[in-house]
Parts: C-alpha cells; structure tokens; sequence
C-alpha cells in the first residue's frame, strides 16, 4: 500500500505527505458533496415542513446509539493509527478489527432503521422527504462501507508481512482521516436531520 | 509583415462587421431597439449605458494595445540590447482598477435603479380595471385591482387566461393599450419563457413556481406628456394621448418562447395584439359570449338534432361540426365558448380561432398586409395544421396523446373530412 | 552546465538491459515494454498522459466544430429542413458538452500534464497512477456519451425501440441542451439521451477531480528546490487555481446530477413538480458548478497566455504577483455570480442585484490581466511568431467578449439579452476567440518541445487570419440577432422577422473558421511529418520547460535544479551570475522512476459498463443490470489491486552531460 520513499518524494515543501495532501482534498471535496444534499434537505424542510412529520418514525434512541457507536469506532482508529506509528502492529489489528466490528454494527443499525421506515411507508418515492432524507443517508451508509471495506483489505494485508511498519503509518492515517470524516459528516447529519425536526 | 497584419486584421473584419450590420434594420418585428413600452425602454436605456461604457473602454485600451504592437515590434535585423526588464508599476495598476471600478460603478447605479422599475408593480389609478373596463361583470373587488392575465406556458402553445373576466383564450394575447397589466407565468409542464421583446424583457415560466412580470405597452399619460411635451386642455390632452396610442402602440406584436422547452421549441410563438379600451371590450364579450350553432342555431336545438337524425344537418360547416365533435375528437381538447359540449382544456381554446392571425402558436401566419385576417391563407394553415401536426410541430400532442391523438386514429381523417373542420373553424370568428 | 541547458545534445543512455520486474501481485509489472500499444496504455509518464489527452482533446475538438457546422448549415435558411428538430436539438446539446468536457478540457489536461512538472522542476506528478486513471477514466466517459449517437443510429435503423423506464421517447443522444435544465430532463419529457448524458458526465468528472487533487499535491509538494510560490510560472499559477475550482465547484454538479438520476431511476422527488420537487433546484446546483467551470475553462488560456506575452515581448509580465492574484480572485469570485445564469427566473429583486454587482466585480480582475497583458507589451521587442499572434488576437477577442460580459451582467438588459443569439455571441466570444485561440497559440508555442519539431512554413498566418475572420462574421452579428429577437437553440425560423440575412453571414463564417481550423490539423500533421529538430529552446524563452531536450527525456531533469528566481531560465541565460541554475547532487543512485501499470487502465476501464449498463437498463434492455454491476466489481478489483500492487519503481542513469 506504501508509495514509495524517494521520487514521490517525501520531500515536501508543505511538510505535508503527499497522500495526505490528497485525502485532504478529497474530503474538501466530500464536504461539497455532504454540503449540497444537506442544503437540497433543508431547503425542502423549509419549503414544505407540513409535509411529512418524522418525529413519529424516527427513533433517537437507536440513532443516538448508533451515533454513540460510530464514535466509538473513531476512537479505535484513533488507536489503530496510533499504534502503527510505534510500529506495533498486533495493536494496529486489534483495534482495526475493532473499527471494522463497530463499523458494521452501525450499518446494521442503519440497515434496520431503514427497513423498518419502508415498513410505515416512508420511502426514497416518498416525496421530497423521503428522497433528500434516503439519498443523503444512503450516501453516508456506502461512505461507510467503502471505508469498512478498505480497513478490511488493510486488515489482512497486515498478515501477509509485507507491511512495512515505517512506510504504512502514512497510509493508516490517511485511513483514519477519512474515517474520522464520515464520522464527522454522520454527527452532523443526525443534528441537522435527525435532531432538529425535534426542536420545534 | 504581421506586426501590422494581425491588429488589422481583427480590428477591420470587426468594423466591416459592424458597418455592414449597423446599417441594417432594427425596426424589425422583435427588436429590442424598437420598443412600445416603458420596460422595454428601460432595459434599452440601461443596454445604451453599457455600450457606451464598453465603447469607449474598447476604443481606449484598444488604441494603447495596437499602439504597443507597432511601437515595440522588432524590427528587421534587430541588434538592440534586450529591453528594460521592467516588473510592472503598482501606481499604474492601482490607477486602472480605480478607473475599472469607476467605469463600472457607472454601470451598476442605473442598473440597481431598473432592477427596481422593473419589478415593481406601478400602482396607478389609470391601471385599476374600474378606471378604463368597459365590460360588464366585474366585481366589486376586482374593480380595484389592475388587469391580470395568466400566461399558461405549455409544450408548445401558450394559454391566456383573464380570471377577472371570466374569460381564457391562447397564443394571441389581447391587451388594452397603456395600462399597466400584471402578467402570471404558470408552465404546466418544463420551463417556458415569456418574451415580447418590444414591450418586454422575458421573464420564465417555471413549473411550480409562481413568477410573474408587469407590462406596458405604451407610455401612460403622465410619461408621454412629459416625453412630448404636449400642452393643453384636460380633453385635448387626452385626445391626443389617445392618438398617440392609436398611431404608435395599437399593433400586433410578435412574442416567443425563449427557454429550450423540447422537440418544438421553436415554433412556441405567439402575438399580442395591443387594442384599444373599446376594442378590448367588445372582444371579451364576443369570447364570453362564444359561438352559436352552424345556421344560428341555438346548441339544445343544433344536439337534438344531430342526436335524432344527423344526416339532416347538411353543409360543409354542420359537417365540419359534427366531425369537429365525433371522429375528429376535437372537442377532447379544445373548448369553443357557447358549445356546452366542447369544453376540453388539455388544448387551446378556440372561441374565435378565426379571428386570430396565425395558428399553431405562431407559427403558420395568415396575416394579410392590413392587417386582417387572409381568408385564403388561414383555411390553407388549418388544413395543413389538422393534417399533419407532426410535420408542423414535431411531437406535439394533437397528433401523438397515448392514443388521443388523431395521428393514432385507425382511420387517418381523411382531406374531405379536414377540408369540413377547417371550414367550421374559419366559422369562428 | 551553464548555457549547455539549451543546447541540444546526444541522446541518452539509459542503464543498459532494464528488465521489468514483479508487482507485490506476483504479476510482471510492464515497465519497459517493446509493444508500443502497450507502453501506452500503461504508461504514467505526465507527458505521454498529456499527449493522449491533447489528441482526444484535438479529435473531439473537431467531433463538436462538425456539430457546429451541421447546426449552422440547418440555420443558412429560414424553414430549413436539413435535420429534424429532435436531431438538431440533440446536435446543439452535444456540440456544446463536447466542446466543454471533451475538448477543452482534456486540452487544458494536456497542457496542465505536459508542463506543469516541468516548470516547476520535478520529475512527475505527485501520483503517477492516478494520472494515468485521470485519462482512462476520461476516454470511459468520452466512449459513454458518444455510445448514444450509436444508439440512435439503431433506433433509426428499426433495430432498437426503447422499452421499460423510457418506452416511447425516441432520443437516445442527449437533447435537452448542455446544461439539461429540470423538468425537461425528467423521464416524461426525454429519453435515455439524459441518462446517457448523466452517466458521461458523471464519469468525466471523477476523471476531472482525480486529476485537479493531483496537480494540487503536485504544485504544492513537487516543487525544486528555490522554486518558491511566487516564483511559478504563472501557467502553474492557474493549473493551481484551476484545480482548487475543480475540486469545490465540481460536487454540486456530482450531487445534481445524482438526484436527476435518481429521479428518472427511482422516481424520487427532486426536481417532479408534481411531488413537490422544485426544478429550480437543478439550475441553482447547476450554475454553482457551471460557472466556476467557465473559469475552469478560461484560467488556463489566461495562463498560456501569460507565458507566451513575455517570451514574445523579451520582457517579463507586467505585475507578475497582480496577475497571480487577480487570477485567484476570479477565482474566489466565481462561486459568487452563479446567479447571473438565472436572472430571467423571477429571483426577486434583492438576488438580482446582488448578483448584477457581483458579476461587474469580477470583471475588474479580469481588466487587471487584460492591463496587465498589454503592459508587457509596453516597452517590449516584440516578435510576431506564430505563438505570438495567437495570443495578440486572444487580448482583442477576449476583450470583445468581455464586453458583452458586462451587457449581461447589467440584468435588466440582460432580461432582453438572456436566451438570445446575443448570450451566443458572448460565450463564443470567450470560448473561440479566448479559450481556443489562447490554446493554439500554446500550442504553436510548445509542440516543438512536446515533438521536438519545429514549425515548417507560414500556414498559421492564415489559420490566425481565417479563423479570426471566421469568428468575426460568424458570431459578431449574432449580437444583433439577439437584439431583434431571435432566442437561442431554435432548430428554424421564419421568414420576415428580419433574421434571414443575419443568419446566412453567420454560417458562411462558421465555414470559414472550420476551415481555418482544418488548416490548423495540416499544419500540425506538417509539423509531425517534415519539422525540423527543434533544439531544446527555439524561442528563447523564460520558464523551466525549455532547459530540458525537445522531447524532454522521460525523467525531465537529469538533476534536479535549483531555482534562484522567477523565470528561471532567463536569468540564467541573461541575468546576474548569481542568478544562475544550479543543480541538486544526487549522488550516484540514479533517477528513480515510476513503474508503468495496468491497474489504472483496468479500475477506469470498469465506467464503461457500469455507465452503458445504466443507461441500457433505462432503455430497457434486459440484464444491463447484472453489467453495471459488473462494472462497478471491476472498478473495485482495479483499484484494489493497484493499492496492493505497490508503486514498484526503477532506476536510471543519466551520462554526466546530459540535461
């Protein structure tokens, strides 16, 4: 997963990696993206707040857990990056592991949640709603599995031994940034999505 | 050799350019140099600032460019040291974007100015339908409003409903002269666009959105007296007012959709003939009224009839009728007021179709050089119109309607049946 | 090693018997492969990347110019029938998406590739790889949205009627115009062209973000030793920029396009009125990415530009770090006027307004270039070289353009203007007599160092006189055709509204400037076939680029340089002694190069399937499904592949001599 140490060079004028510099303009990126379907959100919340009431369907008790779960998650790849960095690699699984685990069970969370508001009849056709609130979540959800999926090939490259303590902490971090990021984006769409239909 | 070549090059195809076209017509049926109404005006009036701001940036900054071409070529041979390696002059740079902004500030005062003008409504008290209606009907509350007409843009015709006078009509808007008129855009399918250049700027039709836009056509008497400078007596005033509008506003004006709307898109046309009050009048009686019978019959009498035994209706226009009823499936669509049986909305309405200048929403014209109806001409546009509207407008839905359409008849309509309608139709006037 | 740096000398010597070695795979990785196919699939060379782009780039460039020309052939004559409306329609929305996506941009691509690793002295770009993914995944795109013109071959010849989501439409090339406003995009109103149109898009722009990331970390982390920001040519100044654009501007296009798919797919609410969807929405999104991308497709004209001035002048830009920063500017500023777009929309008063001042504020960085740009003129030796007249006539017309710029932003003018000829003359204004004259005049200034060869005769005298005369008479009487009415994108017209004789001047000028620009293909096919070598700086000019070979070797620099200054190579050759290039000792390892690889080519392969399995799917062909899927295992196999099969790498060395 390393790329290499002496033409793409680490020699930075920006004292920034190469990779990072790159993750972090994807996530600017990402931003834009999160940012345009939470404003297409909140524009037809505003435009039509009669139109549907979530308050009835939605359950703050599971979402805050799997909230709650997802930062859990973070903090473990926290760990994870953190203990590549002193090369101790045992550690880098366990808590990877760990991530994968909470990872999942936050989409399965979701999964539920989901199928149980098919279930009362809230779906992506189901008016403006139903498409901002689907399109945005969903999006979310495969952010999540796209990063489950990475730290899972990270997890069992780490068996092969071609893992270079060294030269993957760089690429642990640029994980953990983008982990840390969906997190990021997920606190802010249960704010904005979830927890603020109830304040009113 | 190209030193000079290129500078001239585009500065003379660009005056050849501007000298053949600068003396070319403006006054033509949509120019925006032409205009009949005070927002037109005021858009052209802001467009002249701009060119004279461009204008004279253009001159300015082009002469010192072409001046530096020839200056400081090289010239042949040339052995002169290299030039003063000079990295600019901040004093200079500051100066220009002070000019730059100044130059545009002379833009932006006049355009905040017509942004306002333009969009709101002037509440004058000519406007307000009690002060100039002349029809009968109107309710108390509507007395005290201006006129309101909906436009109703549709793939590719436009509908003009009055709902103050209880009357709706399409693609020729007939409006009284020097009123302040509130227009509202309403598309019932994608985005259309309302432009009647000479009167005008457009504003669109946007499917579930409410804009709307205020028109004039004419100056009202305040503004054409100060234009004119007219003086005297209240009554010769406005006698002379009403020349004005007669000689210079009542006309015929030629508008089209100016937001890509699909297959058709250009041939959404239509025309807005300016009238005067008593003009306006008598034409939304005549609509409210609607059409009766071929041979004056009254419609009860004309359905019994053709009920019992239609075979006793006879002529081209009581067959016409029939078809335009039955087989034609005319009535599916279009509603002709007076006709209780013909009232479908999914077309244009066609109470006095016949009296219109052109159809298909503009686009087959039948206009006769004074300005009437060309008899000729109009039955030739119906027949060819009822013929083939897919050729006419491709993919419209009087030929194509998930099986409405008399393009998916089992039996194409055949000339003599088409020749019949387009007779009953020039019946509508 | 002083004034060596610009002459020619001996061909390299690579290390003798470099032999391709295994991937972390266990597959042979292809490096130094004998088919050439090969090599260039493989490849993650910037400048071979860059010469693929450019080529597409110059096909497509003509794919759209036949377009233009079939639109003003229909136009020569009121009532023309020479297309059918669906046709004509179809035509106008794909001149315009080819010329935008798949002309100037991948030509920007190819300018931005070739040269900014070597004006700022570096080896490659910061992720070779993904450069190479950056074309494929733009080839992908390309081949997706052309596939629909076959699509509607078929449907014409009686082989294929649309089914399923889309039974009954007959268009399968995107119709609805290059910015696919709502709710004509929506399944009632078109066919699978819109689907076409999405997916095409949709995959040219992860081409287009992947590679502006990378250009980013490039720039920023690349760059020689000395080579200070303000020390960049400013062509790397506006690649900079440009990218940044990219990476903000292009994810509301991403997510717009996202929710009109989803509309036609799943029927969800996003732009149907009927459900409560505003398709106003669409033309706000739009536009927040529309028109940062105009400045996408103009800074780097600015850019090329602003190199080619000084060259030809033998003087340096005028107000270097004002250039740079108006260039930053326009930039910033672009997010802000998105709404000048949308003035006929009933914004309400106070939007308008804003939107009107904001849009006459960007002109006034725009002026400073301008200024600027002359400037360096002032107290110049100018020679009028071919990449010289190029960019003269691109200050004149851009100018030109310009102007009509500010009719516009004037918006009750605009009220009159907007949708007509008149928005036509302007934007081609700044798009023919900007953009491309701008990039023919970078490309007369800088194939002889991508080919090593040089111009043979003076055919561009009359590519710049035909094409200039062309644009001329094509579009400058468009703006009076605006004027007296005429709207845009109307496939006829009738007689007597006074258009008929405007109309047949401009399609006789849009032959002129096809033609010019034909010559300008012979001229190139010339230059390809009977240049003569041309040395490593035939112009005499500023910037790091031209101190390599002409091809400059696959590694650029032998050593890397040290830079002392702004325009590097000038100084060196004739400023101060303590002004000169110097060079990094490297020791004695060599050069390390990049290993070449399939995966990008593999990973970007997979949008073909996943993109036509899309749009078939909306046609209603069974189990296109189960391919769009199989596209999106392929895309995932590629790249994780590529992640595990390591960068590799090898080593060169250069003889001591050479540059």
């Amino acid at each position: 997963m390393s790329d290499d140490a002496h033409n793409n060079d680490s020699h930075h004028n920006l004292m920034v990696d190469n990779k990072k510099l790159f993750m972090w303009l994807f996530l600017g990126s990402d931003c834009m993206f999160f940012g345009t379907m939470i404003s297409t959100h909140l524009i037809y919340r505003k435009l039509y707040p009669e139109s549907f009431d979530p308050t009835s369907l939605f359950s703050l008790e599971l979402t805050s857990f799997s909230t709650f779960i997802l930062l859990m998650s973070s903090f473990l790849m926290a760990l994870a990056v953190s203990a590549m960095h002193k090369s101790d690699i045992k550690s880098f699984r366990r808590n990877t592991l760990g991530v994968i685990f909470f990872g999942l069970i936050f989409l399965a969370c979701q999964v539920y949640e989901f199928t149980e508001f098919v279930h009362e009849g809230l779906t992506l056709k189901s008016g403006t709603f139903g498409s901002t609130f689907f399109m945005l979540t969903g999006t979310h959800g495969v952010h999540v599995a796209i990063g489950l999926f990475w730290l899972t090939c990270m997890y069992f490259y780490s068996f092969t031994g071609k893992m270079d303590p060294h030269e993957s902490a760089i690429d642990v971090e640029v994980a953990g940034l983008y982990w840390h990021f969906v997190d990021i984006v997920w606190i802010i769409i249960f704010t904005v999505i979830y927890l603020i239909e109830f304040i009113k | 050799m190209k030193h000079s070549f290129r500078g001239l090059i585009a500065l003379v195809s660009s005056l050849i350019a501007i000298a053949f076209l600068a003396g070319c017509d403006t006054n033509t049926r949509m120019s925006t140099f032409d205009t009949k109404g005070p927002i037109a005006e005021a858009q052209l009036d802001l467009f002249m600032v701009t060119i004279w701001v461009s204008l004279f940036i253009f001159v300015l900054v082009g002469s010192v460019y072409i001046v530096a071409m020839f200056k400081f070529r090289e010239r042949k041979n040339d052995d002169r040291p290299l030039p003063v390696q000079s990295h600019g002059n901040p004093l200079i740079e500051i100066g220009l974007i002070g000019a730059s902004i100044l130059l545009l500030v002379i833009i932006a005062v006049p355009t905040l100015r017509a942004i306002w003008y333009t969009h709101d409504f002037p509440v004058t008290e000519e406007s307000k339908l009690g002060a100039w209606y002349q029809g009968e009907g109107l309710s108390a509350a509507e007395e005290d409003k201006p006129l309101t007409i909906r436009v109703e843009g549709y793939q590719w015709w436009w509908g003009f409903a009055y709902p103050q006078l209880g009357i709706t009509s399409a693609n020729e808007l007939i409006i009284p002269a020097g009123k302040a008129i509130r227009l509202e855009l309403r598309s019932k399918d994608v985005i259309h666009s309302f432009w009647l250049p000479r009167i005008a700027g457009k504003v669109d039709l946007i499917p579930g959105r409410s804009n709307g836009m205020w028109i004039q056509a004419g100056d009202s008497i305040e503004d054409w007296q100060e234009k004119s400078g007219a003086t005297g007596s209240d009554e010769e005033l406005r006698a002379a007012y009403a020349r004005y509008l007669q000689e210079e506003i009542h006309n015929y004006y030629y508008g089209q959709c100016a937001e890509y709307c699909g297959d058709s898109h250009a041939r959404m046309l239509f025309r807005a003939s300016v009238v005067s009050d008593d003009d306006f009048a008598s034409w939304v009686s005549e609509i409210k009224t609607g059409h009766q019978a071929p041979d004056d019959m009254a419609w009860e009498d004309w359905y019994a009839a053709n009920d019992e035994s239609p075979e006793k209706l006879t002529g081209d226009i009581n067959e016409g009728l029939q078809l335009f009823m039955s087989r034609g499936k005319c009535a599916t669509c279009h509603a002709v007021n007076g006709n209780p049986r013909a009232v479908g909305v999914a077309g244009p309405n066609l109470t006095k179709v016949a009296s219109r200048l052109s159809v298909a929403a503009g686009w087959l014209n039948h206009r006769a050089e004074d300005g009437s109806v060309d008899i000729e001409q109009q039955y030739a546009n119906f027949f060819k119109w009822i013929k083939e509207p897919n050729t006419v407008k491709p993919g419209n839905l009087m030929w194509k309607a998930n099986g409405g359409g008399i393009g998916e008849l089992e039996e194409l309509l055949t000339d003599d049946e088409i020749h019949k309608i387009s007779l009953y139709l020039q019946t509508l006037k | 090693m002083s004034s060596s740096l610009t002459e020619p000398t001996a061909p390299a010597t690579h290390d003798h018997a470099l032999k391709p070695e295994k991937s972390n795979l266990g597959l042979m990785r292809p490096d130094h492969s004998k088919s050439v196919i090969i090599d260039w699939l493989t490849t993650v060379d910037h400048k071979k990347i860059g010469i693929m782009y450019g080529a597409m780039a110059l096909f497509f460039l003509l794919v759209g110019g036949l377009e233009a020309l079939i639109i003003r052939a229909q136009l020569i004559v009121p009532e023309n029938d020479l297309v059918s409306a669906e046709r004509y329609n179809q035509l106008f929305t794909m001149h315009g998406t080819t010329m935008i996506f798949l002309a100037i941009m991948p030509l920007n691509a190819a300018f931005f590739n070739f040269l900014v690793p070597l004006q700022i002295g570096a080896r490659d770009v910061a992720f070779p790889r993904i450069n190479s993914f950056s074309l494929w995944a733009f080839v992908a795109g390309a081949l997706v949205l052309n596939f629909s013109w076959l699509m509607q071959a078929f449907s014409e010849l009686g082989w294929f009627t649309a089914s399923g989501p889309t039974a009954g439409m007959t268009d399968f090339v995107p119709g609805m115009g290059w910015f696919g406003y709502a709710p004509l995009t929506e399944r009632q109103f078109t066919g699978v062209g819109t689907d076409f149109w999405i997916m095409g898009l949709q995959i040219l722009g992860i081409a287009s973000l992947s590679a502006a990331m990378n250009f980013i970390a490039t720039i920023i982390n690349m760059r020689a030793p000395g080579m200070k920001m303000m020390r960049l040519p400013v062509f790397t100044w506006m690649t900079l920029i440009v990218s940044l654009l990219i990476v903000f501007a292009f994810p509301a296009i991403t997510i717009a396009l996202g929710q009109l798919m989803f509309d036609r797919v799943f029927d969800t609410s996003f732009f149907q009125v009927a459900q409560g969807g505003q398709p106003i929405l669409w033309q706000h999104l739009f536009w927040i990415f529309g028109h940062p991308e105009v400045y996408i497709l103009v800074l780097p004209a600015m850019g090329i530009v602003s190199e080619v001035l000084p060259t030809f002048s033998k003087k340096p830009l005028f107000g270097y770090s004002i250039v740079v920063f108006s260039g930053a500017v326009i930039g910033f500023l672009g997010f802000a006027v998105w709404s000048h777009h949308m003035f006929t929309t009933g914004l309400g008063k106070v939007a308008t307004a804003a939107f009107s001042l904001l849009t006459m504020a960007i002109a006034v960085p725009t002026g400073v270039k301008i200024f600027n740009w002359i400037g360096t003129l002032w107290g110049g030796r100018v020679r009028f070289d071919a990449p010289m007249i190029f960019s003269v006539g691109f200050i004149w017309m851009f100018m030109m353009g310009g102007f009509s710029g500010i009719m516009h932003s004037a918006a009750p003018a605009d009220a009159q203007q907007q949708d007509s000829y008149f928005v036509i003359a302007h934007f081609h204004y700044v798009a023919i007599g900007g953009i491309l004259l701008a990039s023919i005049s970078g490309l007369y200034f800088w194939l002889p160092k991508i080919l090593g060869k040089m111009w043979a005769g003076k055919l561009s005298t009359w590519v710049a006189i035909l094409s200039t005369v062309g644009l001329n008479v094509t579009f400058f009487p468009m703006h009076f055709l605006g004027l007296i009415g005429m709207p845009r994108r109307t496939h006829t017209y009738l007689s007597g509204f006074g258009w008929d004789s405007y109309n047949m001047v401009c399609s006789i000028g849009a032959f002129i400037l096809g033609f010019s620009i034909l010559l300008f293909v012979i001229d190139i096919i010339l230059l390809m076939t009977k240049g003569k070598p041309a040395g490593n700086d035939p112009w005499d000019a500023r910037t790091l680029e031209w101190a390599t070979t002409s091809p400059p070797r696959s590694y650029n620099f032998a050593r890397t340089p040290i830079i002392p200054a702004r325009d590097a190579l000038w100084e060196h050759k004739h400023g101060a002694e303590n002004r000169k290039i110097t060079f990094v000792d490297e020791g004695s390892h060599g050069i390390h190069m990049p290993s070449q690889s399939w995966m990008p080519f593999v990973a970007s392969f997979g949008f073909i399937p996943l993109g036509l399995g899309l749009c078939l799917m909306q046609a209603g062909v069974a189990y296109m499904g189960y391919v769009t899927i199989s596209g999106l295992v392929i895309i995932t196999l590629g790249a994780t592949l590529w992640a595990i099969e390591g960068p590799g790498g090898y080593h060169i060395h250069p003889k001591e001599d050479e540059i």
